[in-house]
């Protein structure tokens, strides 16, 4: 492979042990004693959500309603410098263990060690990949990365942007010369498929966070956007589980099933064999206690077209549950049969055990970007609340192949807007009403399932659709609380898709249709730059999961620039908005769900910028709300050393370069 | 092969991280506010001509990404709307040319010349409902800071 790597180390081991030994109490836990005891409960955030079941969820309770208004930044760390140049999406979350704490960051994906209080380096990793790594089709910096011990060894694991798995010493970021190849796993090779049309330039990649549960590193695989690919085949999504001592591959799980396996029946004319894509490039989660695995698996090639690959697709847009030793398939649903809407299992599967009519179940549930809760028992699969098989439409887009049903949960109901009508459409002034049903008047509108439509110039030029793509909730996922069964999740209910498709040219595409609109017809989707959907654009939601009702529901973000200052509004009041991003994650502590705009706003009583906001966890009342510089950017994190609390967040976006920045209470006495 | 180099150091460590860890800063923004006397988006500073050529470059390049509707992906933020205008409110163009003209497309950084990156604007311009004019939106980068990006009309 013509790449080199290298690393680069800043502290000597000795300094490092002398620095940890003085970084609070997570760091006094040592040996045998580590491999159980990092836990969010004790102050840690070891794992990508916390834990390794989706949680993001922490018990600290320093940080309140009362003094949410007086946290200052203790630290900031810009990752302009990390990579070849700034990288302005930043959508890491730390991970922080015995008081160092571990991000990805740059442009080329960099691993950095920081002290969790002062947020000085300890030491920086950096591979670099050359053309493999301009290649990926998941660039820059990545999600994150996975820690393990077994009371001796430290490790941190990630993957690069060029698809290895680099195994690193936590206390020098030096690599572990016995994991893999001298602490590098090509993820390649060794995938049961030859990776096309050569390892450099092959499509395939992954930027989440490896898991790592019981000594197995569970890796997915991603791929570009896949509206309008450029071929009906694609490399295959597979996932598989490594040793994490040595990175041998222990199973292979395939999530478009091979010739003899079960589910290849559901790729009608021998599509199995040429179909790709069908990964899991969000975050997958593990009950260590009973050993299984939870993989929400993405949309075979194609997002809104599947004429080249018909029938049910199986795994595409399913919940896997395997054995996390062998990689033995447990039980599957299929959330969306032959998926041609792009809802991809975008959030991580939340492990949550509830009591529903007096019964304890050991449930899962899976946010999505329609907008619905799928809650199920994660032992047996089946749905905690019956799933009804609902007949949707069926299309006429020439040579596509149509599901008659989709399953559809009884509860809870959806936590987003997933349908459009003309019910829908802004109604603050009859003019802006009249703007908008002109506008969608050149759109089909309907239903959660409604197909794509050829794009047509005089109409339609697409499916004018809530969900598909950008809608509901997307990687940043759920939080859960496990003392009071509560789900918080974010989610837009203001980011239109248009399922329009049209015939590619041959020279940019073999698919027979791919996503795209009829000449002229682009953008125009705004009314007098409003959105075309009445507020409001963005919520949180908190889900009581014992009962499966929403408990309560507020607008998330402060209402954008084009509403507050928009001419045709003016002597209008109008309530908080919300905003339309699908890209807000939840961090849930003892009494608290905080959350960042996911928007730069400026008002007259405060500069630009992004605020932080923090709402009471039992009712939704916000009750406080710092101001950052940017949008955050990737889910936040939480924990405590030397008996303070941090918050430490990602912001980037627009002109902002990336940075992650470290909330605390000041040290006045107020905490 | 893979080859690793190592180099070791804290000051050439600090050199490359360029880190600067701050106690108790405020949280505050600093933006690039337009010049003085600025004209704003609103005041036909693009031709219909040009956002077509800007048009064709983003269904050949940008929309794989970004959507044929420019309403975003997984990995890609929107570009219309507020999702869009807000995080761009208040600031000059010549900030959004150089963003898109360093930083895209994420696979081929810099493929695109100033002039292709400024007809894109042209399109951005015009799928945000902006009005366009009779003259081209200039590719350089001086009078691209006098034009402010406002999402409300002033």
């Amino acid at each position: 492979m013509p790449s080199a790597s290298w690393s680069v180390r800043t502290l000597s081991l000795s300094l490092i042990l002398t620095l940890a030994g003085s970084a609070g109490l997570a760091a006094q836990a040592t040996g045998a004693k580590r491999a159980t005891s990092f836990t969010t409960s004790r102050g840690e955030w070891p794992s990508y959500t916390g834990d390794t079941r989706g949680s993001r969820y922490s018990p600290l309770d320093q940080v309140t309603a009362a003094n949410f208004n007086t946290l200052e930044v203790a630290w900031r760390f810009k990752t302009d410098s990390l990579g070849p140049r700034p990288e302005f999406k930043l959508e890491g979350t730390p991970l922080m263990v015995g008081g160092v704490l571990y991000a990805t960051g740059g442009t080329n994906r960099a691993v950095v060690a920081l002290d969790a209080v002062t947020g000085t380096p300890r030491w920086v990793h950096r591979e670099d990949e050359g053309d493999r790594g301009a290649a990926a089709p998941r660039p820059l910096s990545g999600r994150g990365l996975s820690y393990w011990t077994d009371g001796r060894e430290e490790r941190i694991l990630y993957v690069t942007p060029g698809y290895r798995l680099i195994a690193l010493d936590a206390k020098t970021g030096a690599p572990i010369p016995s994991f893999g190849t001298n602490g590098a796993v090509d993820l390649k090779t060794d995938i049961d498929q030859t990776i096309l049309p050569d390892l450099v330039t092959g499509e395939i990649g992954f930027q989440g966070a490896p898991v790592v549960a019981r000594d197995v590193v569970i890796i997915g695989a991603s791929f570009k956007e896949g509206t309008a690919p450029k071929s009906f085949k694609n490399n295959k999504g597979y996932v598989r589980g490594f040793d994490v001592r040595t990175g041998k591959r222990l199973w292979t799980f395939h999530t478009i099933p091979k010739k003899g396996e079960p589910g290849y029946e559901t790729w009608l004319n021998g599509s199995a064999e040429y179909t790709g894509n069908t990964g899991v490039w969000t975050q997958l989660t593990v009950d260590e206690e009973l050993g299984l695995v939870y993989l929400p698996v993405e949309s075979p090639t194609g997002d809104y077209y599947g004429g080249h690959r018909p029938g049910n697709n199986l795994y595409g847009e399913s919940l896997v549950c395997l054995d996390l030793r062998t990689g033995a398939k447990k039980w599957h649903y299929q959330i969306v049969h032959h998926p041609i809407w792009d809802f991809d299992l975008a959030s991580a599967p939340i492990l949550a055990d509830i009591v529903v009519d007096g019964k304890g179940i050991k449930a899962v549930a899976v946010p999505s970007k329609q907008g619905i809760l799928y809650v199920f028992d994660r032992v047996t699969g089946k749905p905690v609340w019956p799933f009804e098989e609902t007949p949707v439409e069926k299309g006429d887009v020439p040579g596509e192949w149509y599901s008659p049903t989709q399953p559809i949960p009884t509860k809870p109901r959806a936590y987003s807007k997933n349908s459009t009508s003309i019910d829908d459409l802004i109604d603050f002034t009859p003019e802006l009403r009249a703007q908008a049903v002109a506008i969608a008047s050149r759109f089909k509108l309907g239903p959660v399932f409604t197909p794509p439509v050829v794009s047509k110039a005089d109409g339609p030029l697409g499916t004018l659709a809530r969900g598909p793509t950008n809608g509901g909730s997307n990687w940043p996922g759920g939080s859960y609380d496990p003392e009071t069964h509560m789900l918080y999740v974010a989610s837009s209910n203001a980011a239109p898709a248009v399922l329009g498709l049209v015939q590619p040219n041959k020279d940019r595409s073999d698919m027979d249709w791919i996503g795209g609109v009829a000449g002229g017809g682009r953008g125009g989707l705004s009314v007098q730059g409003l959105s075309i959907f009445k507020p409001p654009y963005g919520t949180i939601t908190a889900i009581n999961l014992d009962r499966g009702d929403i408990a309560w529901q507020v607008p998330h973000g402060e209402t954008p620039d084009a509403v507050r200052n928009h001419e045709m509004l003016k002597g209008l009041t109008i309530p908080r908005t919300g905003q339309p991003g699908f890209l807000v994650g939840t961090l849930v502590t003892k009494t608290l769900v905080i959350a960042g705009d996911p928007q730069v706003t400026t008002l007259p009583t405060r500069p630009r910028g992004a605020m932080l906001r923090a709402y009471d966890k039992a009712s939704g009342a916000e009750v406080g709300s710092v101001l950052l510089p940017a949008p955050v950017s990737g889910s936040p994190m939480t924990y405590a050393v030397n008996g303070r609390q941090y918050i430490v967040l990602a912001v980037s976006g627009g002109p902002y370069s990336g940075e992650y920045i470290a909330l605390r209470l000041p040290d006045d006495g107020s905490r | 092969m893979t080859r690793r180099v190592g180099f070791k150091g804290l000051i050439s460590a600090c050199a490359i991280v360029a880190l600067t860890p701050v106690l108790a800063t405020r949280l505050d923004s600093r933006p690039r506010p337009p010049r003085p006397g600025a004209r704003t988006v609103w005041d036909s500073v693009y031709s219909l001509s040009q956002a077509a050529t800007g048009e064709t470059a983003y269904a050949k390049t940008c929309a794989r990404c970004h959507g044929a509707s420019l309403s975003g992906g997984d990995e890609s933020p929107p570009l219309t709307g507020s999702g869009f205008l807000g995080n761009w409110n208040g600031l000059p163009l010549s900030d959004l040319q150089t963003r898109i003209r360093t930083t895209m497309p994420t696979d081929s950084v810099g493929i695109y010349g100033q002039q292709l990156v400024t007809d894109v604007i042209a399109f951005l311009l015009k799928a945000n409902g902006f009005p366009a004019g009779q003259a081209d939106l200039p590719k350089d980068i001086e009078p691209l800071k006098a034009i402010a990006i406002q999402s409300s009309r002033p």
